[in-house]
């Protein structure tokens, strides 16, 4: 597909979104509470977020099928929160792809132009660059029930972007496919929405697809959204420990500041001070120390360093995941398979090593559940 | 759940040692032959058999005849035009209960099935107070002596409000069962709610559709009391074999007309059959929702909430009428209120309900304990012939009632075996009658079970036979007493299949409406009618309370 077919990007802003859903007896339960996000023209977004969060919610009500009691949808400054579905030119990609049963392959990408009643010849060229640009050109004939579950998926990605939409929304649209498939698949997706241009919003609860994916990830709890940010900035400098928690494995150790300097503060943990870079605002006196377990090495013990036994120890192939106890804490130390020539014992003393510049600093309460 | 360790013998070890339920299977296949194929054959040989020798005579004399060939087609157009329009109805119906935002869909709902638990002839009754020579409305309020009801206009719309019900409960069931993602595609992908129900709901509706004209024909083929009461001069063949029989007593061509009307109503029943296998694909998935979103559009909120409002005052004004002439002196002459109606169908017909009421409930536990062996043997055993018993005992859906019941009249009326007169012949022919739906809550009860269930008693020492009952019985209760109530419904409200088998020792309130409606007593017969409908109400409401919550949920 060319640029030439594509609008240009537009800018999702969602602001203080309140969603529920009614129960029996005119109770409610909340799913999406003052819900803040933009997305800038092109960008790809991805909601992560444990089940039930509110994920599906939130798209659900961006494309017009359920109702909202607050809160303003804008693209490129126009409101869409009162137009109903079918006007919203926003492309959704199912979880399950509600391809239409009926219809071949190529009418079902055919739809939404058959719809706007474009000249048939019009409807075949981009039906045919659509399927081209999701691989899928033989497969026009076909009917849904006849092909593999990826390219299933591949044919609700191309009948949502053969519209051109403003905006195109995906909720776990590679949770069907096996793990392999699902890698191969969701390279393809970043690659087609790239050259496309068009704004995307992505639900997923998986981590790494989320990573390797997105532009900026939000992370969702409980309707919310916790923290917005760049992948690499989501797992190094979370914003809470539940952030850290949901992208990772993470050691929250207390620890205290100890010295200020200019730009560096000193922060002592487990017994241990450590130098850090100064951030402007930085949490203090007492903070919350994370330390993703490959951010700590296991040493020969000596003077000077946080000392422990290990207590578990468990080989993951290409990985391998230590349990050690350190007075009254356990952390959890992962290495890589070749770093190590001689093994380590269960109930062995080993020291510990901070990984330069590779811990981050919260406050105490960004700990607790909110 | 204890670990079902196979034994030596396996199914036959099994089987072997179940003998005690085996040996009603051959009283089953009996019972099956006897009072299905049996009947039916019978029926038919009269038609090709004169005086003990083959013939197509009778069969040439009724094809060549300009009158008969006139009473097929017009059973035929009859048919067609209250399946398709009754299609439209019942499919807008119950796409505005499953799709649009209307208030009251309860009640609604409950007065759109009301017809379906009530005698078909009712309808027939209702009409004529209401739009006949002396109606209601046609005399009373415009002023016009006419018979426009009489013929086929009265007949369509009679059947309509008879039988649309039983079409929109297929399509309610369809509408619900949609996969509303694919609905919610179409609409993200720029489809209004009509293209969304035109492009994407009716195209996988399509065998639904198919199979609610096909049911519509066949309630209309069967159909006896509508066109006695309201045929006129347009005859169609249930009313024509009536007419042979009761009126000219000429079996060989009352025989010939209930073969010529069997025919097509076979051919329908098995296209149904086939279709209904094919909407299965329609409805949603595992992974598919079947939470839809409702239409808010003012316009059509409003158009359907006139459309379902207008067809449930057809049926109310019905009932109220009903009520009207149970109630009154004699409706379209003296509107003087009278209790005196209904106390004569509580004296007079008293003797009628109760037999009535009697036979229906215990050939309602008839049908559905037969069924629930037929449907135990046929999904649970591979004992030969099964699916022939399964095949026969099915017939009963697909042959009409009137053909089933002078069937009955013609074999058990002489040797080997008289029946007339008796409760037992009125008994067996509701049973026959029932006989599919019990196998149908008779499967569907089994199918509810987990088959390690009966696996894990069976080899905990029990036989087939204790399996059936300590294990299974309880379990299935649900679904059993659902087809109880669905059976005694039926039972009650027929008037084709027992119209030829009733006798004065035994009767029944259908049959009593009509010669009442035949005398012109229509006091009586609305006060009688209005007693079916009350204890066919208290029945299908009662049974559930009385047996609380688990039951009503099950269904
Ligand atoms: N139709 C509904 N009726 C009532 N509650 C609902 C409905 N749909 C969702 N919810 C509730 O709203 C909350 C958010 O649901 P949502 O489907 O948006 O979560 P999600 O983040 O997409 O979860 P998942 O990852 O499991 O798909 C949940 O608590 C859920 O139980
Ligand atoms: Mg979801």
């Amino acid at each position: 597909m060319t640029t030439a077919h594509t609008t240009p990007a537009k800018e999702l802003r969602i602001s203080r979104l309140d969603k529920s859903y009614a129960m029996s007896r005119g109770r409610s339960v909340p799913a999406v509470r003052d819900f803040n996000l933009t997305l800038a023209p092109g960008e790809f977004v991805t909601l992560l977020g444990p089940s039930g969060c509110g994920k599906t919610s939130v798209l659900r009500t961006l494309a017009g099928l359920e109702d909202f009691e607050a809160g303003e949808i804008l693209l490129d400054g126009r409101s869409i929160a009162r137009l109903p579905a079918h006007q919203r030119r926003i492309g959704l990609v199912f979880q399950n792809y509600a391809l239409f049963p009926h219809m071949s392959v190529f009418e079902n990408v055919a739809y939404s132009l058959r719809l706007r009643r474009e000249p048939d010849r019009q409807v075949r060229a981009d039906v045919a660059h659509a399927l081209e640009a999701v691989g899928l050109s033989e497969f026009g004939p076909r009917l849904p029930g006849q092909l593999s579950g990826g390219q299933q998926q591949r044919v609700a990605v191309a009948r949502a972007l053969v519209m051109k939409p403003d905006l195109l929304l995906f909720d776990e649209p590679l949770s069907n496919l096996d793990a392999k498939l699902r890698v191969q698949v969701r390279a393809e997706l970043r690659r087609l929405q790239k050259s496309l241009g068009t704004t995307a919003l992505y639900v997923t609860h998986d981590q790494d697809e989320a990573m390797s994916l997105s532009d900026r990830i939000a992370v969702m709890r409980a309707g919310r959204v916790e923290q917005v940010d760049a992948p690499e900035a989501i797992y190094a400098r979370p914003a809470t420990l539940f952030v850290a928690g949901f992208v990772g494995k993470v050691n929250a150790l207390p620890g205290r500041i100890v010295a200020r300097g200019a730009d560096a503060v000193t922060v002592e943990t487990l017994g241990h001070r450590l130098e850090q870079p100064a951030v402007p605002g930085a949490p203090g006196p007492d903070v919350l120390v994370l330390a993703r377990p490959e951010a700590l090495q296991l040493v020969e013990p000596g003077p000077g360093m946080p000392t422990g036994t290990v207590e578990m120890i468990e080989y993951l192939g290409d990985r391998t995941e230590y349990r050690v106890r350190v007075g009254s804490t356990q952390v959890t130390v992962i290495e890589t398979a070749l770093a190590r020539h001689r093994r380590i014992a269960e109930g062995e003393p080993v020291g510990l090593a901070f990984v330069a510049r590779a811990i981050h600093l919260l406050p105490p309460e960004a700990g607790t559940p909110s | 759940m204890a670990d079902a360790v196979a034994l030596p013998g396996g199914a036959q070890e099994k089987i072997g040692r179940g003998w005690g339920l085996l040996l009603l299977y051959p009283v089953l296949a009996a019972f099956v032959l006897l009072f299905v194929a049996y009947p039916v054959a019978e029926l038919f040989s009269r038609a090709v058999m004169v005086d003990g020798k083959p013939t197509l005579a009778v069969l040439g004399k009724l094809v060549a005849d300009p009158f008969s060939r006139k009473v097929f087609w017009n059973t035929l157009l009859l048919g067609a035009v209250v399946a398709v329009l009754g299609t439209v109805i019942a499919t807008a119906f119950a796409y505005a209960m499953t799709r649009v935002a209307i208030p009251l869909k309860g009640m609604w709902h409950f007065l759109a099935l009301l017809p379906t638990i009530s005698p078909p002839i009712l309808m027939a009754l209702g009409l004529i107070l209401l739009y006949g020579r002396r109606g209601l409305v046609t005399h009373e309020l415009l002023g016009i002596q006419t018979t426009a009801l009489y013929g086929f206009r009265g007949l369509v719309l009679a059947q309509l409000i008879s039988y649309f019900p039983f079409a929109y409960l297929l399509m309610l069931n369809l509408f619900r069962g949609l996969d509303a993602s694919l609905e919610e595609a179409a609409s993200t992908l720029g489809a209004n709610a009509w293209q969304v129900l035109r492009t994407v709901s009716l195209r996988l509706l399509m065998p639904g559709l198919a199979g609610s004209v096909l049911l519509l024909f066949s309630y209309s083929f069967a159909d006896l009391g509508n066109p006695l009461l309201l045929g006129g001069d347009f005859p169609v063949m249930s009313s024509q074999i009536y007419q042979s029989i009761i009126g000219l007593y000429d079996i060989p061509q009352g025989a010939c007309l209930a073969l010529l009307l069997t025919l097509p109503a076979v051919l329908m029943f098995f296209a149904h059959k086939q279709l209904s296998a094919r909407t299965a694909f329609a409805t949603v998935g595992a992974k598919g929702s079947s939470r839809h979103r409702l239409v808010r559009h003012r316009g059509a909120r409003a158009a359907a909430l006139a459309f379902v409002g207008l067809v449930s005052l057809v049926i109310v004004l019905q009932y109220m009428t009903i009520i009207a002439g149970a109630t009154t002196q004699l409706f379209g002459i003296n509107y003087t209120i009278t209790g005196k109606h209904l106390v004569a169908a509580l004296t007079k017909s008293r003797g009628a309900l109760l037999d009535t009421f009697t036979l229906a409930v215990v050939s309602s536990a008839v049908s559905v304990v037969l069924g629930l062996l037929i449907a135990y043997f046929v999904a649970r055993t591979e004992l030969p012939g099964r699916s022939w018993l399964d095949f026969v005992a099915n017939l009963p859906l697909a042959i009409p009632g009137t053909v089933i019941g002078l069937g009955f009249a013609l074999a058990f009326s002489g040797p080997p075996i008289v029946l007339t007169g008796t409760a037992a012949i009125i008994v067996i022919a509701f049973s026959v009658r029932s006989l599919p739906y019990g196998i149908r809550s008779g499967v569907a009860a089994l199918d509810q079970l987990h088959r390690s269930l009966d696996e894990a008693s069976t080899t905990m020492g029990a036989t087939g036979g204790q399996t059936l009952w300590r294990v299974l019985v309880p379990l299935v209760r649900p679904a059993l007493l659902a087809g109880m109530v669905f059976s005694f419904t039926r039972s009650v409200t027929t008037l084709s299949a027992v119209i030829f088998v009733v006798s004065p020792h035994w009767s029944l309130v259908t049959p009593t409406i009509l010669s009442q409606m035949d005398r012109g007593d229509v006091g009586e017969a609305a006060a009688l009618s209005l007693m079916v409908v009350v204890m066919v109400l208290l029945v299908v409401h009662g049974v559930p309370h009385l047996l609380g919550r688990d039951w009503r949920e099950a269904r």
